[in-house]
């Protein structure tokens, strides 16, 4: 049994979805879709709703209202074959053995006894952790762990893949194994959904985005599309001389030696070049750069709002 | 607000599995791996085997001390038998027949205060003396001390010499044997026209009270720790992405069970080897199997009381473990309930002399206490159709209501990880819609 159909798009559906907690209402109106095979970023500040969307569209939390659909019906516990889920809050029982634990895991979502074994011993293996098998959880370090917990995320080669805030709590070196891990699973088909506050591994790994403030969407759409809704490209270049207005393009900075400029239409990089050096100054540098992701979400949330985990 | 902004340029990667993996059927998915797991784990502990050893080692150290003490007990009175004692005695009744007196190495006496002082030398070993009216008035002993338990032979000779010297008085050991009241009696009852079972039909519906007195007492920490250990370990998301509570909970519920018999077998096992091969020598009892009858009407209402207690008992321990946040919270209320349960055990005489005493009915109807209190008046016979039918179906119709709330409780409980849930809350109104959600 499949998810969804890689024909059939998106693999989740999220309409007017609303959540209330008592009279707080903590979701309001959201829509977006996941399609089949992307990685899409879930990105928002702290205490927007994030984790709530996932819970809701898991089926661990009663959505208000709304339409929360995964391969075209709510999500059930016997579709949880081909989800891989990492939650904020994560933990395994930590007085069972390593391998009785992914075992256990793997089973539950649909492997047999001896493939989750055989995998297991693998995955096991493959994270320097293969003498650790049959010692307890709380006797490894919190490192190793989380190894584990990686292992047990991915065991059943997941249609879907829901990453929240994976990096959260991982040392360098596991960060490392969860990002190549993620690139694994998105070669291999998988769609990923993934809560992050890292920006430059959304840029890195993610197809599109959607940034929630205050339980609504600011911001959805592919990378490009979002850096270019919220300031779009820039022109930075050194020069000499005076730097003259034009209807081609907005001075956002200049300090008489460096600048940044914003396009207006008409105002393409050779259009503006040539501009510039027939009002006679003297260009030593011209280059052309996005607003990168986390200066779009400085935008969206503030320029005094923390960057948790940045 | 809601945006949305044109499909993505590039096109979706291609949607496949890359590794054939497996996969077992899904259908009534998970149930049996939950009971295993929760089993075998359990099994798997050493301390679980330390605990549950440690009852069948106590009561086998009980044994052999009893086995010991009984040998010298034996040998003991086995010397003190073969053992001569020598005492005097002065007879103000005239009951005391001399040449049994003699036989038994006593000596009349013809001064007392000689007689006394002889044993407080060590002349004699004793010395007894016979009021006029003895059954009135006691029986003096005087002996030279033995210790606390083997002294007690001299009241053991005075005695044996009296009655002895009364029955040759009597001359008829059967009318000797009746005016003391040393005659057996044999009781039969009837009910419905048919011989009634009496105490030996009470005895297999009273195991079913055993059976669920130690099913609470073994598996009750332990229920309440499993289903909080999910929370605490923060392992519950991931399980309620791959099965649904209640799955999880009867899983539980059934491998905790299975775990129960396990220990009630390891603790029978040394009492049934015990009274089997060493009945004789440990002094048990001897149990005449011939007067246990099973009632098939009893039996079976006893074993619906049990499931039905069962279940009452393992949800509200579920309902405790999801609201809670941590084992040492919910023990604030562990304890007032097991206080519920046992209560009726304080009015045991009561339950069961005056089934119709108001307390008894509250006890009876009452979910915590019924199974107890109705286990007891089924066992004795005091249970009425009617009643077992209702308190049957209170049982399990509290028992499923408890088990789907302790279900609820858990998905939206298990997840609240650092504080008390808000029921209440859990039951906020929904759009119907979004109810399916949860289906």
């Amino acid at each position: 049994m499949r998810l969804g159909d890689a024909a059939a798009e998106p693999l989740v559906h999220i309409q007017d979805f609303r959540m209330d907690f008592g009279d707080k209402t903590v979701i309001e109106d959201l829509s977006f879709d996941v399609r089949a095979g992307e990685t899409f970023g879930f990105l928002g500040s702290n205490g927007c709703g994030k984790t709530t969307t996932l819970r809701a569209l898991l089926g661990i939390y009663q959505p208000t209202a709304g339409t929360l659909h995964i391969g075209g019906k709510f999500f059930a516990p016997s579709d949880g074959a081909r989800l891989g889920y990492l939650p904020e809050e994560r933990g395994l029982y930590k007085k069972e053995s390593v391998l009785d634990v992914m075992v256990y895991f793997g089973r539950l979502k649909g492997l047999s006894k001896s493939h989750a074994k055989a995998w297991s011993r693998d995955y096991l293996e493959r994270v320097d952790l293969g003498d650790k098998a049959t010692t307890r959880l709380d006797k490894l370090s919190g490192g190793q762990q989380q190894k584990v917990q990686l292992g047990v995320t991915i065991m059943n080669d997941p249609e879907l893949l829901i990453l929240d805030e994976p990096t959260k709590g991982f040392d360098p070196v596991n960060r490392r194994l969860l990002m190549d891990i993620i690139e694994e699973q998105k070669l291999a088909g998988a769609t990923v959904i993934m809560v992050t506050h890292q920006m430059e591994e959304v840029e890195r790994l993610c197809d599109r985005v959607i940034l929630l403030k205050d339980g609504t969407a600011r911001a959805y759409g592919t990378v490009a599309e979002v850096q270019e809704q919220f300031g779009g490209t820039l022109y930075r270049l050194t020069y000499s001389g005076a730097l003259p207005s034009s209807p081609l393009y907005d001075v956002v900075t200049d300090d008489g030696g460096s600048a940044e400029l914003s396009p207006c239409p008409g105002g393409d990089e050779a259009t503006v070049l040539r501009h510039l050096i027939d009002g006679g100054v003297a260009v030593r540098s011209f280059t052309t750069a996005r607003t990168s992701l986390e200066e779009v979400f400085i935008k969206v949330y503030g320029e005094h709002h923390e960057l948790a985990g940045v | 607000m809601t945006q949305h902004t044109p499909a993505p340029q590039h096109a979706p990667a291609a949607q496949t599995n890359p590794v054939a993996v497996p996969k077992r059927p899904f259908a009534r998915h998970n149930l049996g791996t939950v009971v295993e797991f929760e089993f075998t784990r359990t099994l798997k502990k050493r301390g679980f085997w330390i605990a549950t050893l440690a009852i069948p080692v106590v009561i086998a150290i009980v044994f052999a001390l009893v086995y010991l003490s009984n040998s010298s007990s034996s040998a003991s009175a086995d010397a003190q038998k073969t053992a001569s004692m020598s005492f005097t005695y002065t007879d103000n009744s005239g009951l005391i027949v001399p040449e049994i007196a003699t036989t038994m190495g006593g000596k009349k006496a013809s001064d007392p205060g000689q007689a006394l002082q002889d044993v407080k030398k060590g002349l004699s070993d004793a010395y007894f003396v016979y009021p006029a009216e003895p059954a009135k008035q006691s029986v003096k002993a005087f002996g030279s001390d033995k210790g606390i338990f083997e002294n007690n032979k001299y009241d053991a000779v005075a005695k044996q010499l009296l009655t002895a010297s009364a029955q040759a008085k009597v001359g008829s050991p059967q009318l000797t044997a009746a005016a003391s009241g040393g005659v057996r009696t044999e009781t039969q009852t009837y009910k419905d026209g048919q011989l009634a079972g009496g105490f030996g039909s009470a005895v297999p519906p009273l195991m079913f009270l055993v059976i669920f007195y130690v099913s609470i007492i073994l598996l009750s920490n332990q229920m309440l720790s499993s289903t909080l250990e999910e929370k605490e370990n923060r392992v519950t998301e991931m399980i309620l992405t791959t099965l649904n509570p209640t799955t999880l909970i009867l899983g539980k519920v059934a491998a905790l069970f299975m775990v129960g018999l396990v220990q009630i077998l390891v603790f029978l096992t040394p009492i049934v080897v015990g009274f089997i091969f060493f009945r004789d020598k440990l002094a048990i009892p001897d149990l005449d199997l011939s007067t246990i009858s099973f009632e098939p009407g009893t039996m079976i209402v006893g074993a619906l009381l049990l499931l039905g207690g069962f279940t009452v008992f393992t949800g509200v321990l579920v309902a405790i473990g999801a609201v809670m946040p941590s084992t040492k919270e919910a023990g604030t209320i562990f304890g007032p309930l097991m206080g519920l349960i046992f209560v009726p055990f304080y009015a045991i005489s009561l339950i069961i002399s005056d089934p119709r005493a108001p307390i008894v009915q509250i006890f009876t109807y009452f979910p915590l206490s019924a199974p107890i209190t109705a286990l007891l008046r089924n066992a004795f016979g005091t249970l009425s159709p009617v009643e077992s039918v209702v308190i049957i179906a209170e049982l399990f119709i509290t028992g499923f209501l408890v088990l789907r709330l302790a279900a609820h409780l858990f998905r939206y409980g298990s997840i609240q990880y650092s504080g008390k849930l808000s029921i209440a809350g859990t039951f906020r109104k929904r759009s119907s819609t979004a109810g399916a959600a949860a289906k």
